[in-house]
């Protein structure tokens, strides 16, 4: 469904130092730099799939997204989606399509949603009754019905991002573009356009490319993850292989009835945290069960958990480690 | 064919939001309208200055210098009701940079940027622009001819097409400045220069009026189709360089658009 | 803030405003071609000369006049309405409060450290004027030219503060664009930018006298183009300061009662 090949894209910004003469002389010659926001990708997504794109910041998430919609031209390189070249935003190839993005909104600001899906409609070409079934199970499943009709600048930014959710799907497409849909959300409100998301992948069959910094978004709806750090791909593949390569370990959480004795800790595996209520210990994946049976056996537990390392340190961990690789090969 | 009844039906939806955008803002209304009116009428201060105690000027006399500025009046009022609301609303996109969401739609962006917005209760103006040559050829004493009036029609339709085109080039601007508010200002002190008489302009200005600006196929020429003195040349000029200015704006629409692509992230 | 940290603290103020003016070249070319509209006059109003000269002016005068109504217009220029309209509505006139800076002084400098680049622009019209009209272009007497100095400040300080009093009007309505659209018509008009106040009918002159509009241009042109004896010059310097003191006043009262209100609710 869609096909990257060694995307590069590059652009050029005007290098501005401060200080009064520098900038008097920028208005008769400017110094160029090249920025390579995305330099050399390649991957292939089946129809149907859902993937995560991950990076730090400045990475070329969103240019990559962009240009996959047509947003922006690639520098060189193949984009291919559904057959159809991105950059000639062929009608046939929009109407297919939707890029929703966290940050900025397409709903119509002083009037309601409802009129902005009537715009869509319109401009979508949609038919009738296709739209009145979509728009009944969106309204339903996102739960819009006392929200469709206040004009947009009254919702709450929640209720907002339901509505523009609402408003890109209301023409069907077959391909998701989701740029940071949850950020600023709470905690509920994550969940619930998560669920959502889900469910539109897996009763529609539309390929899904979602990116994000909370790592919830992604641990619960991409099974494949393609990582990107500097316009370069670091890693392509199953998300959980992924947590394992960078943390074989796992982690075994303890409830205490009885505060334990460090010593006695430090014998059964690596201690990540300890307060008297509470242990968490870092242990090999094949020394768990041993572990375990310590714990159970020494120890006064009330309760016993084991998990995987959080998302999160095992990203940051990541990072780093690219960055550090980066600058020694610098 | 099929594309045609679509754009039409799309023309529909944009005009039915505006209107209900329009009742959402009923205050604002009389308020462009009353500063519409006090706008037009200490304009012509100027031109009463000019043309006291004196028979003409470059060849126009006071009630043939009206004719003109009725001309501009009407131009104004189209402008303010039908084409600069839309087209501010671009600015704001390019701004706040909700225009991809524009450039997403399978629909093309021009077509979709100038409908945005209508709102024709801000044509107060016309209503002036029909007082004014009223006065005009109230005091000129006599009526202008049914050719003159035929032929200042379709001078009508050219006028709002290279009105139109001027504002879409200036907009096309709008992709490369980073900040965007002198554009209207930039458009508005050049545009004011039509309520005079081309003729007026010597030299070099007379010739930027007619064919870089064409101002003058705006509002001097349609008014001496209604004084019924317009050479038959000048109507056909006319109408076929507004056709070349919208395909030139056009243009340069499309290459701003392609650059905008290009060139941001 | 103290006024000694507030001096101490112009030179860096007002190069980064300064920096910040000519950041962007596209911009700048588009606010240079927005001011040509004196040009234009010129062009009007001497080929309406051509044939026999309006009131006192021929062509040349005309020449000389509309010169000097471009240079003045650069020099005297403000922005502060709609720059205030857009702070308050988007609420970044909050951060601006929080600054151990007076405001109004922060607005004041960005708006005089645009003021070099007005002048390089300024500048080859004034040498064109001269070549042009030759000595009537400029003030005749080294008085003359302190008080033309003296005349544009206060031209510069009625555009600044009448902005300033209208930019005030948003922290009650939220934005006041239209008011200030209002003011800049009648200003284009009664100031002497597109028609030298001298030709107005007799009934409108007495009313334009009374209007602040003609002390922002028309009368520091007047005095450029050497339209006053240094006895009349002075006269007409002293209403241009009453004015000056009034909208002052005026702006420090709406002001206060504004931010007030701005403070209550929010903005």
């Amino acid at each position: 469904m869609i096909s990257v090949r060694t995307l590069r894209k590059h652009y050029t910004v005007f290098k501005r130092p401060p200080g009064l003469r520098a900038a008097f002389a920028s208005l008769f010659r400017r110094t160029p730099t090249t920025v390579k926001a995305v330099d050399g990708i390649s991957f292939e997504i089946e129809a149907g799939a859902r993937v995560g794109f991950l990076g730090p910041n400045g990475a070329g998430k969103t240019t990559t997204l962009k240009v996959l919609s047509g947003l922006l031209f690639p520098s060189s390189g193949e984009v291919r989606v559904d057959g159809h070249l991105p950059q000639r935003r062929e009608d046939a190839f929009l109407k297919k399509i939707m890029l929703v993005m966290g940050q900025k909104q397409q709903l119509l600001w002083d009037l309601p949603p409802s009129e902005t899906f009537a715009l869509n409609r319109a401009i979508y070409e949609v038919p009738e009754p296709e739209y009145r079934r979509r728009l009944a199970e969106l309204t339903e499943l996102l739960e819009l019905q006392d929200l469709v009709n206040k004009p947009t600048r009254t919702l709450s930014l929640g209720e907002r991002m339901k509505c523009e959710l609402a408003a890109a799907l209301i023409h069907g497409p077959k391909v998701l573009f989701l740029d940071e849909p949850t950020i600023g959300l709470d905690v509920s409100m994550q969940a619930t356009i998560r669920r959502f998301i889900r469910r539109y992948n897996e009763e529609t069959g539309a390929t899904l490319l979602l990116t994000s910094h909370y790592m919830d978004d992604v641990a619960a709806l991409c099974p494949r993850v393609i990582v990107i750090d500097k316009g370069t791909l670091s890693y392509d593949g199953q998300l959980d292989a992924l947590v394992r390569r960078m943390r074989p370990e796992k982690r075994v959480v303890l409830r205490l009835d009885r505060p334990a004795e460090t010593r006695a800790l430090e014998g059964m595996g690596k201690v990540v945290s300890s307060d008297p209520a509470q242990v968490v210990l870092q242990v090999a994946q094949d020394k768990v069960s041993l572990t375990v049976a310590r714990a159970l056996a020494t120890l006064s537990v009330r309760d016993l958990t084991v998990e995987d390392p959080p998302l999160e340190e095992v990203m940051s961990e990541l990072f780093s480690q690219n960055r550090t690789r980066t600058e020694s090969a610098a | 064919m099929r594309t045609l009844v679509r754009y039409f039906r799309l023309l529909q939806v944009q005009v039915r939001s505006s209107v209900l955008l329009g009742m959402q803002y009923r205050a604002d209304f009389l308020i462009d309208g009353a500063v519409s009116l006090f706008w037009t009428a200490t304009a012509l201060v100027p031109l009463i200055v000019v043309f006291h105690g004196r028979p003409g000027v470059a060849g126009w006399s006071f009630p043939e210098a009206l004719v003109v500025v009725g001309w501009f009046t009407l131009l104004e009022a189209i402008l303010e009701g039908a084409i600069s609301p839309s087209l501010t609303a671009v600015v704001e996109h390019i701004r706040k940079g909700t225009l991809d969401f524009v450039l997403l739609k399978p629909a093309d962006a021009q077509f979709l940027v100038s409908t945005a917005r209508f709102e024709p209760w801000r044509s107060t103006n016309l209503l002036t622009a029909l007082a004014i040559w009223t006065v005009a050829f109230v005091r000129l004493g006599r009526w202008p001819p049914p050719l003159g009036l035929l032929a200042a029609l379709v001078l009508l339709g050219s006028a709002t097409l290279l009105l139109y085109s001027l504002w879409i080039l200036t907009v096309s601007a709008a992709f490369y400045v980073v900040k965007v508010d002198n554009l209207t200002n930039l458009f508005n002190s050049v545009f004011d220069a039509a309520r005079w008489p081309v003729q007026v302009f010597r030299g070099v200005l007379r010739w930027v009026f007619t064919l870089v600006i064409p101002l003058a196929l705006m509002t001097t020429y349609p008014a001496e189709a209604m004084l019924g003195r317009l050479s038959p040349l000048a109507l056909v000029g006319s109408v076929v360089g507004a056709c070349a200015f919208a395909w030139l704006s056009r243009r340069v629409w499309l290459g701003s658009l392609a650059r905008y692509a290009s060139a941001s992230s | 803030m103290s006024a000694r940290s507030t001096v101490r603290a112009l030179p860096t103020l007002m190069r980064v405003g300064f920096a910040e003016a000519i950041a962007y070249r596209a911009e700048m070319l588009v606010w240079v071609l927005s001011t040509t509209m004196p040009l234009i006059m010129l062009a009007l109003w001497s080929a309406v000369a051509a044939d026999a000269p309006v009131g006192r002016f021929d062509q040349k005068d005309f020449v000389g006049y509309f010169l000097a109504t471009f240079i003045v217009r650069q020099l005297t220029g403000a922005w502060l309405a709609w720059q205030l309209s857009f702070e308050v509505r988007t609420g970044t006139l909050a951060m601006r409060l929080l600054r151990p800076l007076h405001p109004m002084v922060s607005y004041g400098v960005e708006n005089l450290a645009a003021l070099p680049l007005r002048l390089v622009v300024a500048l080859p019209v004034a040498i064109l004027a001269l070549l042009l009209v030759g000595s009537r272009a400029l003030p005749r007497s080294p008085a003359l030219w302190a008080v033309w100095a003296l005349a544009i400040l206060g031209g510069w300080l009625i555009t600044f503060l009448a902005n300033g009093i209208i930019g005030c009007l948003a922290l009650w309505t939220g934005s006041s664009i239209k008011v200030m659209d209002v003011w800049l018509v009648a200003f284009m008009v009664f100031s002497g930018y597109l028609v030298p106040v001298e030709l107005f009918p007799g009934a409108m002159r007495t009313v334009v006298a009374w209007l602040p509009f003609r002390y922002q241009i028309g009368f520091p042109v007047e005095v450029m183009t050497s339209a006053y004896d240094l006895p009349g010059a002075l006269v007409m310097l002293a209403r241009q300061w009453a004015f000056v003191l009034a909208l002052f006043l005026l702006l420090q009262l709406v002001w206060r009662r504004g931010l007030r209100r701005f403070a209550a609710y929010g903005g």
